[in-house]
């Protein structure tokens, strides 16, 4: 039952994301200096930001941003990473420690750590962070990979394939890729989560996107002195990140508790 | 056991050669691609704006050695990170390593109370759930966690600021200095570990009461209490100290966060505020230690571990 | 019995917070910005607001030189040689007495280092006892205002290490450093060594927020008792709290756009006067200062009376006449909404600093206003250090700030820091004006009352037509004050936190 729970979230907030700037007609960033922080009203469903921005666009344009910059950074995490990780399980050997060792070095970092370190090139512009994440991430999946992979790879079945002749690809897909699927998207969805979070967590610093760029995180910074007065504005981009990130958990949770590993 | 210890040791050492590695390199591959004269920028840290010209500039420039080879750069900057030369700040003049060591206290200060603090709520809460698996208690934990986890640790750092400081006004909302300063940036952090360390303690407690040695130590007639006790907590302890290992990168990641909204004057708000101003042997120094708390705090692990699991060590 | 032992456990625990307060009571300042260093040229403001180090003068709030170090000083007939006698047994906080040679020594490292005296023409500095001789190389009445500027504080000379740099603060104040911990913390004690009335403020301590919500939540929760710069949100917010006294005075600061002249977008005047045309400050000054008198007309604001001259024509805002004015210029509208001239798109970079808590938002009105007029502005909130490191190697465009006119209790101090011929750090950037030059350099040495307004006219209608920088709104210094305190008055020139003319109302 959370799970479906869960799916929906997701559903809705990327249906938002995705279709809600092209159908609202307020434009994002125009701003209104004599409506600042004004509640909700026909013309502004969700009421004004303290610059009298429509808080609906902003808050459809943030999701695409932060969601759809999380899901491609983890995207861009996981083919590289799966992809070293069956070239280290097929190959073995040399090509296999050096890429673990690799692997050690990027865990060696927190991920936050390697992102801001990124981020400095280029504070403001998207694809620091995106880059930044995505060398983060990598590690997790190819880890996962390898490690399935390995196991898989020295059973029987995987044995009488090759000595019947089929080359590595065929043995990868038949063998190795379905029992990859289900623990390599629990990972999946909780990265996107956590990229989120940390999309967010970068804006709150400082060191993420910048104005007028509508993201989640950036709102509720740009917002907090105004709690006050204006808790409602506070309160949507707070209730987009729960709502995603809670989502997310509860799809990947389930699914884990499913395939009998202990919830991250 | 001996032998346990000296291999997790080894390896993290070999990890903390990394961090430094990999440090050194960001940081050296930020310098190049800064934008900006960095010779400029380091003379004027050195004597002030207002008297740096373009002389002192190329006299940093020729000191520092920016005109040579991109390759021999590279190899004395690392030469330099290996011998502790961590250079001058930018935007201060100072030494990072002074700066640095004026904070280090405090980030770890920190770190730890965070530690403590997670350990204390999250494993005796999930024990206690673990004990009754889908009681009402259990679900109320998942719901609890599942919504800590979904939030951003700095919203977390916000709702207690308002609450506990501005309304009840019993703790302070920034600062540093007396040991009430420390509680709420500690709580914060520490909510979110708990979250993830709740469940993992419950799910372990579950599965130690559903094995068989848990059930042949009741059918001996222990009571519960007693058979939880000898048999149950240590097993249940592993896999909490392990994801604790998990669990430390959030810790670090957090922080920084953390620091930045308590004005906390530690590592993370110094990385925070050298990244911001491009002061780039401030972000080397403030990143290495970071990188090398974290490596630390894992091999304390690796050695709780050791501790607690003879199975782990090797024969 | 255990539970009689738990119940006086915690009476016990309850009431320690309260012996503890018992003792000395410390007056906690919190402020945004950080000590970053112990040289009086970076950070001595931290000091002297704390009344730790002094300076040879003061002010008072009109502006009008007070005696500080020096209790008293002559100026010779041709205005060339002035002399400042020092005030009768005065001590640093190391026990050592105050003398020429000391003043001497911190008065020629405030020359060599960056600050305001460079500005003056002194040529010779030399001792006597009890007094400090200065020679200029051309008359400078506003000699005794650049002396009250922090970074000409004095400190002991055992203060320094074997290099002359500054390794421990011991001034001559009221209050010697307790404790220090850059870049966050100060704290300090009622210093034996002074010689006036004691303070009753026995101890005080100095935190750095940078954080704006930071501040108001340590203001709300009674954490703190004097707390600077806070945003106009939590202004209204706290005017409300009944522990707490607000106070907001109008100060002669201004919120501006430093400009660079020298870039080729912004070269014309024309294109600088759409640009200024383009920017609503009275929207601004309603929604994010919150007071709607703050829009600035001209740059000096209405406290700045010598400086402020009401028959100015007032900053507009025409949107339109920007547009018609770009457009004649050659700019032409892109497809993008951002125009373009011989195939340059016009894009410009501003920074800024959130430090004072009105600029991020206030940056975020301006992008949106020029997007208005066809100018696409990236912003870059970072570190204030940017701006001069910006002006210094060339690739600032645009920085908003707000700037201090009474850096030294003169205007002047200022004027010819930022207006000279080579323009300044935060101030002109390659603009030169001759008559600037000129008005200026008669203003420092003119003695007539007349002559001085016209000078002063004058420097104000130069500016105001060719913009070097614009005006956005002027300022107001905010405190959130404990009630707990009496004596409580906030220094416009920002010299001071005045606390040891406080003292706990009881």
């Amino acid at each position: 039952m959370s799970r479906a729970f869960g799916f929906a979230l997701v559903l809705a907030v990327s249906l938002f994301s995705a279709i809600g700037p092209v159908v609202i007609p307020a434009d994002p960033a125009a701003q209104d200096l004599s409506a600042y922080l004004s509640p909700p009203s026909a013309a502004h469903p969700l009421g004004t930001d303290h610059l009298g921005r429509d808080l609906l666009a902003r808050l459809a344009h943030a999701g695409r941003l932060s969601l759809g910059l999380a899901v491609l950074s983890v995207a861009c995490a996981v083919l590289p990473g799966v992809a070293l990780g069956l070239a280290a399980a097929w190959r073995g050997g040399l090509t296999d420690r050096v890429l673990a060792t690799a692997a050690d070095m990027t865990m060696a970092l927190p991920g936050l750590l390697i992102v801001l370190l990124v981020a400095g090139l280029a504070p403001g512009r998207i694809w620091p962070l995106w880059l930044g994440l995505s060398a983060a991430l990598w590690v997790e999946y190819f880890r996962l990979t390898r490690a399935t992979a390995r196991v898989l790879l020295a059973a029987p079945e995987v044995e009488a394939s090759r000595l019947l002749g089929f080359g590595p690809l065929y043995i990868l897909r038949r063998h190795v890729v379905p029992a990859l699927a289900p623990p390599l998207a629990t990972l999946a969805a909780f990265g996107v989560g956590g990229a989120v979070m940390a999309i967010g967590a970068l804006g709150f610093v400082g060191i993420g996107l910048r104005p007028p760029m509508a993201e989640w995180g950036l709102m509720l910074t740009e917002l907090l002195p105004h709690y006050h007065e204006a808790p409602w504005a506070l309160a949507w981009p707070a209730l987009m990140v729960f709502a995603t990130v809670f989502g997310l958990q509860l799809i990947a949770s389930e699914s884990a508790q499913g395939a009998g590993e202990s919830p991250r | 056991m001996l032998r346990g210890v000296a291999a997790a040791l080894g390896r993290r050492a070999l990890q903390a050669a990394c961090v430094a590695f990999a440090v050194g390199a960001l940081s050296f591959l930020l310098v190049r691609l800064l934008p900006g004269d960095m010779a400029l920028r380091i003379a004027a840290g050195r004597y002030g704006y207002d008297l740096v010209s373009a002389a002192a500039a190329e006299a940093v420039r020729a000191e520092v050695g920016l005109d040579r080879p991109v390759l021999a750069q590279f190899l004395d900057w690392l030469w330099r990170l290996a011998r502790g030369d961590l250079g001058r700040s930018l935007v201060t003049g100072e030494t990072v390593a002074s700066e640095i060591a004026h904070q280090l206290g405090a980030t770890l200060t920190l770190a730890l109370a965070a530690l403590l603090l997670s350990v204390l709520i999250g494993p005796p809460l999930g024990f206690a759930m673990g004990l009754r698996p889908g009681g009402l208690a259990d679900r109320i934990g998942l719901a609890v966690s599942a919504a800590l986890r979904a939030v951003p640790s700095f919203v977390i750092g916000i709702v207690l600021i308002v609450v506990v400081s501005v309304r009840l006004g019993a703790l302070p909302a920034a600062g540093h200095g007396e040991a009430e300063n420390l509680v709420l940036p500690a709580a914060t952090l520490a909510l979110g570990l708990a979250a993830v360390s709740s469940r993992v303690a419950r799910d372990a407690m579950a599965a130690v009461r559903a094995s068989p040695q848990f059930a042949f130590a009741r059918t001996k007639g222990l009571g519960e209490g007693a058979a939880l006790i000898r048999h149950g907590l240590r097993n249940a302890a592993v896999p909490v100290v392990a994801w604790l290992g998990v669990q430390l990168a959030a810790l670090v990641e957090g922080v920084v966060v953390v620091e930045s909204l308590f004005a906390w004057p530690g590592i993370g708000h110094a990385l925070v505020h050298a990244v911001i101003a491009r002061d780039v042997p401030m972000v080397q120094g403030t990143a290495l230690v970071l990188g090398l708390i974290f490596v630390s705090l894992n091999a304390l692990v690796d050695f709780a571990c050791l501790a607690l699991d003879p199975r782990a060590r090797p024969r | 019995m255990h539970r009689v032992l738990a119940a006086s456990l915690a009476c016990l625990l309850l009431a320690l917070p309260c012996l503890a307060a018992a003792q000395e009571r410390v007056l906690r300042v919190v402020s945004p910005w950080e000590i970053t260093s112990l040289d009086p040229s970076r950070a001595g403001y931290v000091f002297t607001r704390m009344e730790v180090a002094e300076t040879l003068t003061g002010a008072d709030d009109g502006g009008l030189p007070k005696p500080g170090l020096a209790a008293s000083w002559q100026v010779s007939g041709d205005g060339l040689v002035w002399r400042f006698v020092l005030r009768e047994g005065a001590r640093f906080h190391d026990g050592t007495a105050v003398t020429a040679e000391a003043v001497v020594g911190a008065l020629e490292r405030a020359r060599a280092n960056p600050g305001v005296l460079g500005n003056a023409p002194i040529a010779a500095l030399s001792a006597s006892p009890g007094a400090v001789e200065i020679r200029l190389s051309r008359p400078f009445v506003a000699l005794p205002a650049f002396l009250a500027h922090s970074s000409t504080q004095i400190l002991a000379p055992a203060s320094l290490d074997a290099e002359g740099r500054v390794r421990a603060v011991i001034g001559s104040g009221p209050y010697r450093i307790a404790a220090i911990e850059l870049p966050q913390r100060l704290e300090v004690a009622r210093a034996e060594t002074w010689a006036g009335t004691p303070p009753a403020i026995v101890r005080a301590s100095l935190l750095a927020a940078g954080r704006g919500e930071t501040r108001a939540a340590l203001a709300e929760s009674g954490q703190a008792d004097l707390v600077f710069t806070l945003d106009p949100a939590s202004l209204e917010r706290l005017r409300r709290n009944p522990r707490i006294t607000v106070l907001s005075v109008p100060i002669p600061r201004t919120i501006v756009v430093k400009l660079n002249a020298g870039d080729p977008l912004l070269a014309d005047t024309r294109v600088r006067r759409a640009i200024s045309d383009a920017i609503d400050r009275a929207g601004i000054a309603r929604a994010i200062l919150r007071n709607p008198e703050a829009a600035a007309t001209q740059l000096f604001p209405p406290t700045l009376a010598e400086w402020h001259v009401p028959a100015l024509a007032p900053l507009a805002h025409d949107p339109a006449a920007a547009r018609a004015s770009l457009t004649a210029l050659g700019w032409e509208p892109g497809s993008d909404g951002v125009r373009v001239r011989n195939g340059v798109p016009f894009r410009l970079s501003l920074r800024s600093f959130p430090e004072r808590p009105e600029l991020p938002p206030i940056a975020a009105a301006l992008q949106d206003q020029l997007r208005q007029v066809g100018i696409a502005v990236s912003v870059a909130i970072g570190n204030s250090s940017e701006i001069p490191a910006g002006h210094r190697d060339g690739t600032l465009q645009m920085a908003l700030f707000a700037r201090n006119f009474s850096l030294v209790p003169d205007p002047i101090g200022t004027m010819l820091a930022d207006f000279g011929p080579g323009g300044g750090d935060w101030g002109a950037m390659g603009w030169s004006s001759p008559e600037m030059a000129r008005a200026l350099d008669r203003l420092s040495a003119a003695t007539d009352p007349e002559e001085r307004a016209r000078l002063r006219g004058e420097i104000a209608a130069i500016l105001q037509a060719e913009l070097p920088v614009l005006p956005i709104a002027w300022y107001e210094h905010t405190l959130a004050a404990s009630k707990r305190l009496a004596g409580v008055s906030l220094d416009p020139l920002e010299l001071s936190y005045r606390i040891s003319a406080m003292r706990w109302a009881e």
